[in-house]
């Protein structure tokens, strides 16, 4: 272990005080009659108490001279933050403008992201997999795509 | 006679047109997914799980299980092929498998771990015929306490054997019983941890936690590397084992079936820990370890035996106890609540046509999968061959209309993504998903009769250690919870670094 676990134990550590405080709230009751909080108040004690073993544990390790890693290095992590974009965008765009055309523009874009083609070979693609989709699920398994304001 | 009769009962059920689609799509999507690397089981059934909305309950369980096994036969493939293990359960397969096709002998590999495959599933299937009767009549003695200290224990286990670290792994189960606890409470019905977000009222729904967990997680990891895997360009010849092949791996075989029932069986077991201990067997009690590494075929055919029987085992106690015993079961757990069935020691009784059915089912997928891994193994070679910038779109976009197919709602998609994130976080901090993924399907179940047991008991813990079964589980729980802690002062004692094994 290194660093990225006392950040991490940190980090649940703080999720552990938040879920406490909100189960005392809704009402921890008592052991003889166990309210709405019980539950997540006691699971939230448990994961700040593993918590805070997992951050000593690495404070006392970092002593030893344990090296860091990086996480982040020689990886394309801004490809993850587009594709992370774009599903936001999408789920937001999704009941405005409907399944064929925001999924069509998803498509497109991905396809564009990692792919070496032309651009004509990323529309045509982005288009065949919406109709496809669109058969399998729309049409075969009746599943309800949303259609947007186009109406379609 | 019993079992005759009601196997004769269920192939009637699982020879039903539907149901015999259900399994073929099921089997074939399983081996695509065992075959592809980076999409395992857990995220192609979650994928896939909206599109069984529309099936009976059976058709459903027959489609997800298919999933299941047949992602153990098709890992295989890429282990030997590429030396990629296409999911975790064939990990080890590698080690002699892709040896076996550097000396250009593919075909035997891929065929005894086809041949293995089919007859630990099949005994597989035998043993889940035999123990879940008796099982089923066993748990039907369970009340609140016991239910509640064998999934307890079932938890830990989850998370003592999973491959991580132990701490990390309890707070992850942690973390999954808090998930479930948003939304309505189940005894008093006030909101809890909703926000005043109206759709948090009924709660997270699995099917975008999981998919964000594993499904998106695992595209985000794999755009972010940009490996592209090596095929092997050999010759697949002699896809069946010669005599002497049979002769060296018939004792593998059927150990790897018997071990992997069993460690199918615990809590936390399944593929990957049973094919592990498969191999370490075989190497321990083979005349010749030192081939071990080096293509001995042993190593390929007792593993891949025992995470196929593994699959069977792990249906016994979700059948019988409705305890799901590892992250898969625990999906299909799920699936089996959203079609208005509960599994438990109740549903031998109430709906044999599900069990039956599924066991039923399951012979027919062994033969299906038989025929899908040894004549078309050219055309999963070249699904391997697919690349990896036209498959990710195609699964996301699967996980974006299956999280939004549940209830037309895009709140559910956002979930998802975030979700996702959570679960690229995790990789990136070596978390494990599976225990919470288990932890949040059952923690409505340990609420439940936590609260029971408490109310019963007028608030004694005491209630826990006065039956036997619940007071050998909670006690095999609290050792498996304070073992890295005192595993820490040993090792403090000793001076050294204490947790540096134990966390």
């Amino acid at each position: 272990m290194n660093s990225r676990s006392r950040f991490s134990g940190f980090f649940w550590l703080c999720i552990s005080i938040f879920v406490c405080i909100e189960s005392v709230q809704s009402g921890i009751g008592t052991f003889r009659s166990p309210g709405p909080g019980f539950l997540p108040f006691w699971s939230g004690v448990a994961l700040g108490t593993f918590a805070l073993i997992l951050v000593v544990s690495d404070i006392l390790k970092k002593k030893e001279g344990q090296k860091n890693i990086n996480l982040w290095g020689g990886k394309r992590w801004r490809n993850v933050i587009l594709i992370l974009i774009s599903l936001f965008a999408y789920a937001l765009l999704l009941p405005k403008l409907g399944y064929l055309i925001t999924t069509f523009w998803l498509m497109a874009f991905l396809y564009s992201m990692i792919g070496r083609s032309r651009l004509w070979v990323q529309g045509v693609s982005a288009l065949i997999t919406v109709l496809v989709t669109y058969i399998i699920f729309y049409v075969w398994l009746e599943v309800q795509l949303p259609k947007g304001v186009f109406g379609f | 006679m019993d079992i005759f009769h009601n196997l004769l009962y269920g192939f009637s059920i699982g020879l039903q047109p539907a149901n015999l689609l259900a399994c073929f799509i099921g089997v074939s999507m399983g081996t695509l997914v065992g075959v592809l690397p980076g999409i395992g089981p857990v995220g192609a059934m979650s994928i896939l799980l909206p599109t069984t909305f529309r099936m009976s309950p059976v058709s459903a369980v027959i489609m997800l299980s298919g999933i299941y096994y047949g992602v153990m036969y098709g890992g295989s493939t890429t282990s030997i092929l590429v030396n990629i293990p296409g999911e975790a359960a064939s990990v080890v397969t590698c080690l002699d498998g892709y040896q076996m096709a550097k000396q250009g002998r593919a075909g035997p590999a891929l065929g005894i771990a086809a041949f293995g495959s089919f007859i630990a599933g099949t005994l597989g299937v035998v043993g889940l015929m035999l123990f879940a009767a008796p099982l089923a009549e066993f748990g039907l003695r369970f009340g609140p306490p016991e239910y509640f200290a064998v999934i307890l224990l079932g938890l830990t286990l989850v998370t003592y054997l999973s491959q991580g670290s132990v701490i990390k792994g309890l707070m992850m189960a942690a973390f999954g019983l808090i998930l479930s606890c948003i939304g309505l409470d189940q005894i008093s019905a006030s909101p809890r941890m909703t926000f005043n977000i109206l759709q948090l009222l009924d709660g997270i729904d699995m099917v975008p936690l999981v998919m964000g967990l594993f499904g998106i997680a695992e595209i985000l990891i794999n755009i972010e590397e940009s490996a592209n895997p090596e095929i092997l360009e050999t010759k697949i010849k002699n896809l069946f084992p010669s005599v002497s092949d049979w002769i060296q791996a018939k004792g593998a075989i059927l150990r790897g079936s018997i071990l992997g029932f069993f460690i199918g069986i615990l809590p936390g077991g399944g593929g990957v820990i049973s094919s592990f201990l498969s191999y370490s067997l075989e190497k321990r009690i083979s005349k010749n370890p030192e081939k071990f590494g080096k293509g001995a075929i042993e190593g390929v055919a007792g593993p891949e035996s025992a995470n196929n029987s593994a699959t069977s085992g792990a249906f016994v106690p979700f059948f019988t106890l409705g305890i799901p015993p590892n992250v898969v079961m625990a999906l299909l757990f799920g699936a089996l609540v959203i079609h208005g069935m509960r599994p438990g020691p109740l549903l031998l009784q109430d709906h044999p046509d599900i069990f039956w059915g599924v066991v039923s089912s399951m012979y027919i997928g062994n033969v299906m999968l038989l025929v899908l891994n040894l004549p078309l193994i050219p055309l999963w070679v070249q699904v391997l061959k697919v690349p990896y910038r036209i498959l990710f779109p195609l699964i996301l976009l699967f996980c974006l209309i299956g999280s939004y197919s549940l209830r037309n709602s895009s709140f559910d998609v956002i979930v998802m993504i975030i979700f996702g994130i959570v679960g690229y976080l995790f990789r990136k901090f070596a978390y494990e998903g599976a225990p919470l993924v288990l932890a949040f399907v059952l923690g409505p179940m340990v609420e439940l009769n936590l609260r029971q047991s408490l109310l019963l008991s007028k608030g004694s813990f005491l209630i826990f250690f006065s039956r036997p079964i619940s007071a050998a589980a909670i006690i095999v729980a609290i050792i498996l919870c304070i073992t890295p802690v005192v595993s820490y002062f040993l090792k403090i004692k000793k001076n050294t670094n204490p947790l540096l094994k134990v966390i």
